[in-house]
């Protein structure tokens, strides 16, 4: 794989990470991180839903007319939001969880990394780097929101995938962990560290 | 090729609307069935947590297979009521007939009279005489709906599930997610001879000297749900209005049914006098 791929893969999982380094995307993963397991189907979701939008509008981009091509970004997320949510709620297994996310998972349409993507790079390259610059950005994404949840589920609940692991130790869970900010503390903390690593990132 | 003229932007529009609709519909029809069987579990799951068989998780974790089958251990008979409370046709119980929210929503609107229509209200009653029924109603967002299990009193709830569409997450939305707000239902009695059927109150329920609730046909709504606690009052309070008559009346065949049967321990107490004196004049 030539570097330029392999940057636009790499780039949006830790340089680039679209909610620590571009905070975007933070309503969602405010919302969806209390277990590990929705975090999980929504960081899937969006991987989905982004890397298939930027193929199908990186295809489509010679022939959009610039004056409507907002409308067009919004049909074909649109789409493939809804196809999303369509499959998970056909599934045993899924549609629990497509229930209890509820709502956010039709607001991927309005995540902003989603449309940023599309916009920045997918409209401007060639198919097959704009499917790995969406499926790179929706991997940075999915991978803070795991992490968040991560924190949130075994210090706010006890357990792991809704499995016993603090519970086992006596651990008196933590209602604070559960309720929004503490997401954004962690998504701090996250931040903090990222730029305590990457120095080029503070400002002076 | 000019991508910015008029027509060329009209047309390119339309046809990718028009393609993007067409996807959509072929990927609904073909997953419908699907979906609908997973409802139809989800809702079987419903009424078997209101009639206090387990917990939603429980029944999360079994699977739709054993969902569907522990249904129909459990269930005895199901049936629909016409607006007099009398019963009219069965449910099929071997196919585990159950109604869909959109079915609720129809009969729903018969019962507010916006939509003409047959009144057949569904009754579930199990095995262990518990009776669950159907509330659906306006939520904030969207619509809320439910179930309700009643003991054989026909009064005194033994447990209640509800679900939504689109009410706030943390709040309205604590309905459903709340075990807590739902176990306030358990206990409470309905008071079918008030124009009050069922009341979630603000500002306290009212309790006993040890602070816990009064079984009466009060309890606390939601802080910061107002509109979701309203909406919810309205919907038991409208659906259980429309049963009133079926369970007053079955309430009274109970009654009577314990004064006949002398070998049965008498099960209502209020009734007992009334018991006794009929017996006494028959000797």
């Amino acid at each position: 794989m030539d570097s330029k791929l392999k940057e636009t893969l790499l780039n949006p999982i830790f340089k680039g990470n679209p909610i620590t380094v571009l905070v975007l995307g933070i309503c969602s993963s405010l919302a969806v991180t209390v277990t590990l397991k929705g975090a999980l189907v929504m960081a899937l979701s969006v991987i989905v839903v982004t890397g298939l939008s930027s193929l199908v509008l990186s295809l489509l981009r010679n022939s959009i007319p610039s004056r409507v091509r907002i409308i067009v970004q919004l049909v074909v997320v649109s789409m493939m939001v809804i196809l999303v949510d369509q499959v998970l709620k056909s599934f045993e297994a899924t549609y629990a969880i497509d229930k209890q996310l509820s709502v956010y998972i039709g607001l991927i349409i309005t995540n902003c990394i989603v449309m940023g993507r599309i916009e920045a790079f997918a409209l401007g390259n060639k198919p097959f780097p704009s499917l790995l610059d969406g499926l790179a950005n929706g991997a940075g994404y999915g991978l803070i929101l795991i992490i968040v949840a991560f924190f949130r589920e075994l210090l706010g609940s006890g357990t792991l995938f809704g499995i016993d692991i603090l519970n086992r130790f006596g651990y008196v869970t933590n209602n604070l962990v559960i309720l929004p900010p503490f997401a954004l503390i962690l998504l701090g903390c996250i931040i903090w560290i990222q730029r305590s690593i990457q120095k080029d990132l503070q400002e002076k | 090729m000019n991508t910015n003229n008029n027509s060329y932007t009209v047309i390119y529009t339309t046809v990718i609307v028009v393609l993007v609709a067409a996807v959509l519909a072929f990927v609904s029809q073909s997953l419908k069935s699907r979906q609908e069987a997973n409802e139809k579990a989800d809702t079987i799951s419903q009424m078997l947590t209101a009639a206090a068989f387990g917990t939603k998780a429980e029944f999360q974790a079994m699977g739709n297979a054993a969902v569907l089958e522990k249904y129909g251990e459990e269930i005895d008979m199901a049936f629909t009521i016409d607006a007099e409370g009398n019963k009219n046709d069965d449910l099929d119980i071997e196919s585990k007939q159950v109604y869909s929210p959109a079915e609720l929503k129809k009969l729903d609107y018969i019962i507010k009279g916006k939509q003409q229509g047959e009144t057949a209200l569904p009754v579930f009653i199990f095995k262990n005489d518990v009776t669950v029924v159907p509330v659906y109603g306006a939520g904030l967002w969207g619509p809320i709906w439910g179930y309700i299990a009643f003991k054989d009193d026909m009064k005194t709830i033994v447990g209640a599930y509800f679900d939504h569409d689109s009410e706030t997450a943390g709040l309205g939305a604590r309905i459903k997610d709340d075990p807590d707000f739902q176990h306030e239902f358990v206990g409470e009695q309905a008071d079918f001879e008030s124009s009050e059927i069922f009341e979630i109150v603000k500002g306290g329920a009212p309790k006993d000297a040890q602070g816990n609730s009064i079984k009466d046909n009060k309890i606390d709504a939601i802080t910061g749900a107002t509109m979701t606690s309203k909406g919810l009052e309205a919907a038991i309070g409208t659906w259980l209005g429309a049963y009133a008559k079926y369970f007053t009346a079955r309430a009274a065949a109970t009654a009577e049914d314990c004064c006949g049967d002398q070998a049965q321990s008498c099960c209502c107490d209020a009734e007992t006098a009334g018991c006794d004196d009929k017996t006494n004049e028959e000797e």
